[in-house]
């Protein structure tokens, strides 16, 4: 497995919106990024709580969940380093009906989000990115939804991989199937049946919390039209953000 | 006083600049207003009209994410600089919304910072929908989720009687034509609707409330502590 770099090696251009950004823009915002460890499950923040900071991913990757009063939860987007997590704080929105936890452990950059509102309203490229960005992650967060409604767990779960695998820089994922279907808001078995399926289909490996992608291109053969709207999606609106450092 | 609470919860002097570009229509039921992929040539401001924003599966209509109403605008993207729509924009209830070309609110919104204060929060609250919207299409049973459609468009239009076909609302749940019929009869049998050749009326608004799920419940409360709308019409 590819061991997540030490902190002191990465830098917010780590992050593609952040590496996309003006130079004055950016040099506006450094002073007020701080490094942080990002470790598997845990909340950057709580649905309809408070969120006193902004995160921009690096080496990790952010899961929208929303969870029911019974504690059931599906998820509605992931975010890793092409984005970032907390958008409605500079949409003017005060919270948000979801959760957002770690979903692979890693690293990234948080900021104060009364400091971004302040550069979000005063600097119009860094407002239009921003707005970009938004509009992708709603394009992502509706294909969820209809992916949840009509299309086959096995296919879901390809969709998921591929989500995962688009914003990881290696083909394993440390994954619990509990976490799998906590995440498609499906029961454990329903998962462990679709992971077995394509175990033996040879596309995957699955073994102790850990899931190796095998064979990428028939994953994405199999996989239902989601995955290539929401990433047709993001390629467009992100076309002018920068690619992985 | 403007029907549309989005615009009406604008400063006076942004409205002033922006009413010369709102022209009055009249939405027909069925009518397409935007289709994914396409540019958005016009946004929407509905008064009495509801519209649905729907994803599209294979050309075809597959799952409600989004109803907009007099609390909101239809074309959002365009309020974050993007100018094509990714859903299909569909008008669920006829009746009078006011229209703006994209040119001009985009210009509007280059002007005036208190436009783009009051679209982006309206964005942040239809991802709230969004958001709401797949969860609830995720664990909740078909009849549960109708009457809360039912409920999300009697805000909307402002009224308890509307106009349905079992094909339509299919598409809206995202479920078979057999499935909303099952659900209806059940919300009938119940007395909380009254349900004969398309046409729906709200018997029991109290009842249909307690037989929504929870998911309606939360997205109004939201709605309605970012900005007073959507008195029900009960």
């Amino acid at each position: 497995m590819v061991k997540p770099r030490s902190a002191s090696r990465l830098h917010p251009r780590d992050n593609r919106l952040l590496a996309s950004l003006a130079d004055a823009d950016y040099q506006a915002l450094v002073p007020h990024l701080e490094a942080m460890a990002m470790p598997l499950g845990l909340a950057v923040y709580e649905s309809g709580g408070p969120q006193g900071f902004v995160v921009f991913p690096t080496d990790s990757i952010v899961s929208l969940l929303y969870v029911l009063e019974n504690g059931a939860s599906t998820e509605i987007a992931v975010t890793g380093n092409e984005g970032l997590v907390g958008i409605s704080l500079f949409m003017g929105g005060e919270t948000t009906p979801s959760r957002a936890v770690v979903q692979s452990a890693g690293h990234g950059y948080r900021v104060r989000a009364a400091v971004l509102k302040k550069q979000f309203e005063s600097r119009g490229e860094l407002q239009h990115l921003l707005l970009r960005f938004t509009q992708a992650l709603i394009t992502q967060m509706t294909q969820t939804a209809v992916c949840n409604r009509h299309h086959a767990v096995d296919q879901q779960l390809c969709r998921w991989l591929l989500l995962m695998l688009d914003r990881l820089s290696s083909s394993e994922l440390r994954m619990t199937q509990e976490l799998i279907a906590s995440m498609l808001g499906v029961r454990r078995e329903g998962v462990t049946e679709a992971a077995g399926k394509l175990q033996a289909q040879g596309l995957i490996e699955y073994r102790r919390g850990r899931i190796v992608v095998l064979d990428r291109p028939r994953l994405e053969s199999r996989v239902c039209e989601c995955y290539a709207v929401v990433k047709r999606e993001y390629d467009r609106l992100l076309a002018a953000i920068a690619p992985a450092r | 006083m403007q029907a549309n609470r989005l615009l009406a919860s604008l400063p006076r002097e942004t409205y002033r600049q922006l009413a010369p570009g709102l022209v009055p229509v009249a939405l027909v039921f069925g009518e397409v207003l935007h289709e994914p992929g396409a540019p958005i040539r016009d946004v929407y401001f509905p008064g009495r009209s509801v519209v649905s924003l729907l994803t599209v599966v294979d050309g075809h209509s597959a799952l409600e994410v989004g109803l907009v109403g007099r609390e909101g605008m239809v074309g959002i993207p365009l309020a974050l600089g993007i100018g094509v729509s990714p859903v299909r924009a569909l008008v669920q209830g006829a009746g009078s919304a006011l229209r703006m070309s994209a040119a001009r609110l985009r210009k509007s919104l280059q002007a005036s910072p208190a436009l783009r204060l009051g679209l982006h929060r309206y964005a942040a609250a239809l991802m709230a929908q969004i958001t709401q919207t797949a969860a609830c299409n995720r664990f909740h049973r078909v009849e549960a989720r109708l009457a809360r459609w039912l409920l999300m468009t009697r805000d909307r239009v402002g009224a308890g009687e509307f106009h349905l076909t079992q094909e339509f609302l299919a598409h809206m749940l995202g479920v078979r034509r057999e499935g909303v019929t099952g659900a209806a009869s059940a919300l009938q049998r119940r007395r909380l609707i009254g349900y004969r050749r398309g046409d729906i009326r709200i018997v029991d608004h109290a009842g249909l409330e307690a037989a929504a799920c929870g998911c309606y419940a939360l997205v109004r409360q939201r709605a309605d502590a970012g900005r007073g709308w959507a008195q029900a019409a009960s």
